[in-house]
């Protein structure tokens, strides 16, 4: 116990030091962007030079790089993030509601992955050779290997109005293409109100982003599946356990799933820097205005504040997810040696 | 003549580098047999074979050149016997863009691959050969880039590259994408250490840099080359998604560019879909082709998943 407590404590320090490094890390690569966002705004025009002087000292660009670091350093924990360059909006409430969007879309498409992905796996694990296994391993390599930009394009024009399938079977759905929910309904306002004609129309355009995700994520779940339970099918013990007589069903459940999934848990863990990377493809596809479509819009207009919190929140989130992903496997799997 | 006879009698001697030599081929002539024998490495090769020809024979097959622009046709017309995937804005031959695509995606897959791989194997065998603290700061250093999401990653590295051409986007993914190789390769070191040969060698008193690179570098290796195949496929993507994003020179005609292109004209709506869906499949396929071979290869070289 005093062991597991140890090592529990080692992995906390280990994900304590990471979160420093993102945050020194953060600053230097934010600050390493060429171009002058201040400037990039600027009217050519001497008119306007004293307002963009003002401006360098509203957002503290004037300051020694040191002096930046500390007030970067002492917003970033008051969770007072200053002003976005371009929209001018506190930088804590745009990403917050961001934030928000991004979860719904990739919460909802992980669930979807984990439960599909697992049940695929293990029952190709179980055929293993058949041709369930076959296809279901061909179809995983296929879409693994699927950019998921143009995944999101092709059913994205699969499903607008007037599509080449909507012509051709009645029955074809049409599915909006963009936005989270329908701005230009008049029958909706555009600040969102929590009522059910509002969550009825963000359902319906949370389908293809979200149908986007998961296919082009599905498939590294089940892969791992596959290939983690035939791993542990082919271990002394479940030959021991055939061997005095479980039935196929008992080895399955006390012997072979206990071992298999323990490596599930960190890979989607692990998984979830991946599953951000298809959800900035999936945002900017799909005009979903999450944190991915944010981090493109701040790159591409160079506003720094915007960037650098969503650099440290997604840093932030995934090394959080490795350390309970770690926790859990100490849990489930009490022989994992340290080194 | 006599003189030679006595020479012949005595034991032949042969140098270590001839019989290193040897054993080599025998070995890769034996994985070249397996991977005969292997449906799935078949066709994998199959598929890499076709674009590398593709790849190589562009300036023969392609009617035009990939910035080339037609004289015949107007600028967006729908695909005919002339231009068989139509006309794009600038007025190029969208067929032709596709097959010169092959070399771009090629070649920054391979390359880039090769980047990451050399810097996640050095990094990797160090780190797991060394240990202590100098394999802390390692794994620290590199949880921390796993960790920044790698596509703000790469955006960040190509934006400070300035413009980026051809090998830019080359540095761009092997510089972000060496530390999953260095993981998968660290874990491995980690494993051969405790193995008996190294016991030995330690024991006959081999020096550190020979153990690393004549016994445990050997034996990582068929590891490092099968996961290079896979991080080709991988840089493959990486430079699709940059070219989407806009983020790679506009003379770069890759796949990922001719569809942002596609997707930027409406290419389904203008009746020319296979504008969109063609360079798409293209990378699909390459892609497959490589994470097949690639599969194949692992279970040929590191044969612990075998029917028992």
């Amino acid at each position: 116990m005093a062991r597991l407590l140890a090592v529990a404590v080692r992995r906390s320090v280990n994900a304590f030091v990471t979160i420093i490094g993102i945050i020194c890390l953060n600053y230097v690569l934010v600050r390493l962007m060429p171009g002058d966002p201040i400037l990039s705004q600027c009217p050519h025009n001497a008119q306007y030079s004293a307002s963009c002087a003002y401006d360098y000292s509203f957002f503290g660009l004037d300051l020694p790089p040191w002096q930046q670091f500390v007030i970067y350093l002492q917003k970033l924990f008051t969770l007072d993030w200053g002003v976005s360059y371009t929209t001018h909006q506190p930088v804590a409430s745009v990403l917050m509601r961001a934030l928000g969007w991004t979860l719904v879309l990739v919460g909802t498409s992980t669930i979807f992955t984990i439960l599909i992905g697992m049940a695929v796996g293990s029952y190709a694990a179980l055929r293993r050779g058949k041709p369930f296994d076959f296809f279901s391993t061909g179809i995983g390599i296929f879409l693994y290997g699927m950019p998921i930009f143009w995944l999101g394009l092709v059913l994205q024009f699969s499903f607008i109005k007037n599509s080449f399938f909507s012509q051709t079977f009645s029955w074809w759905p049409v599915l909006p293409p963009h936005n989270y929910y329908d701005f230009n309904n008049p029958n909706l306002s555009i600040v969102w109100v929590w009522d059910w004609p509002h969550v009825s129309s963000a359902l319906v355009h949370l389908i293809l982003p979200a149908l986007t995700l998961s296919l082009g994520t599905l498939a590294g779940i089940s892969l791992v599946m596959r290939n983690s339970l035939i791993d542990v099918m082919t271990e002394d013990f479940v030959l021991t356990a055939r061997a005095k007589g479980l039935n196929e069903r008992q080895v399955l459940r006390r012997h072979i799933f206990p071992s298999g999934l323990p490596p599930m848990v960190s890979l989607i863990a692990l998984d979830l820097a991946f599953i951000l990377g298809g959800a900035y493809q999936v945002e900017v596809v799909f005009d979903y205005y999450g944190i991915g479509w944010w981090t493109i819009n701040a790159i591409d207009t160079q506003d720094l504040p915007v960037l650098q919190f969503i650099i440290v929140i997604g840093g932030v989130a995934i090394v959080i997810a490795n350390l309970i992903s770690d926790f859990i496997l100490l849990w489930l799997d009490p022989r994992i040696k340290i080194t | 003549m006599g003189a030679t006879e006595v020479v012949i009698s005595r034991p032949s001697v042969v140098s270590p580098f001839r019989a290193q030599l040897t054993i080599t081929g025998r070995r890769l002539g034996e994985v070249w047999h397996q991977i005969l024998h292997n449906k799935t490495a078949m066709a994998g090769l199959c598929i890499l074979i076709f674009f590398v020809f593709l790849a190589l024979a562009a300036p023969w097959i392609a009617p035009y050149g990939p910035l080339q622009p037609v004289n015949d046709a107007p600028a967006l017309s729908p695909p005919s016997p002339q231009h068989l995937m139509g006309v794009s804005r600038l007025g190029n031959d969208i067929f032709s863009q596709v097959i010169w695509g092959t070399q771009v995606s090629l070649l920054v897959g391979v390359l880039a691959a090769i980047v990451a791989s050399v810097i996640g194997t050095a990094v990797g065998l160090i780190s797991g050969f060394v240990g202590g603290w100098v394999d802390d700061v390692i794994m620290r250093f590199n949880d921390i880039v796993l960790s920044i999401p790698w596509l703000v990653l790469m955006i960040i590295v190509a934006a400070r590259l300035g413009t980026i051409d051809l090998l830019g986007i080359i540095l761009v993914i092997g510089l972000t994408g060496w530390s999953v190789t260095a993981r998968v390769i660290r874990s491995q070191v980690l494993s051969l250490k405790e193995r008996m040969f190294v016991e030995r060698a330690k024991m006959v008193g081999s020096s550190n840099t020979h153990l690393l690179l004549r016994h445990i570098f050997p034996n990582a290796f068929p590891l490092i080359f099968a996961n290079t195949i896979l991080t080709v496929a991988i840089s493959i993507l990486s430079e699709s998604v940059l070219a989407f994003l806009n983020l790679s020179v506009r003379q770069n005609i890759s796949w990922g560019r001719i569809v942002a292109e596609a997707q930027k004209n409406n290419a389904m709506t203008i009746g020319n879909p296979g504008w969109l869906i063609i360079p798409g499949l293209c990378i699909v396929f390459l892609v497959f082709g490589f994470y097949l071979f690639g599969y194949a290869l692992d279970e040929i070289l590191n044969p612990r998943l075998r029917r028992r």
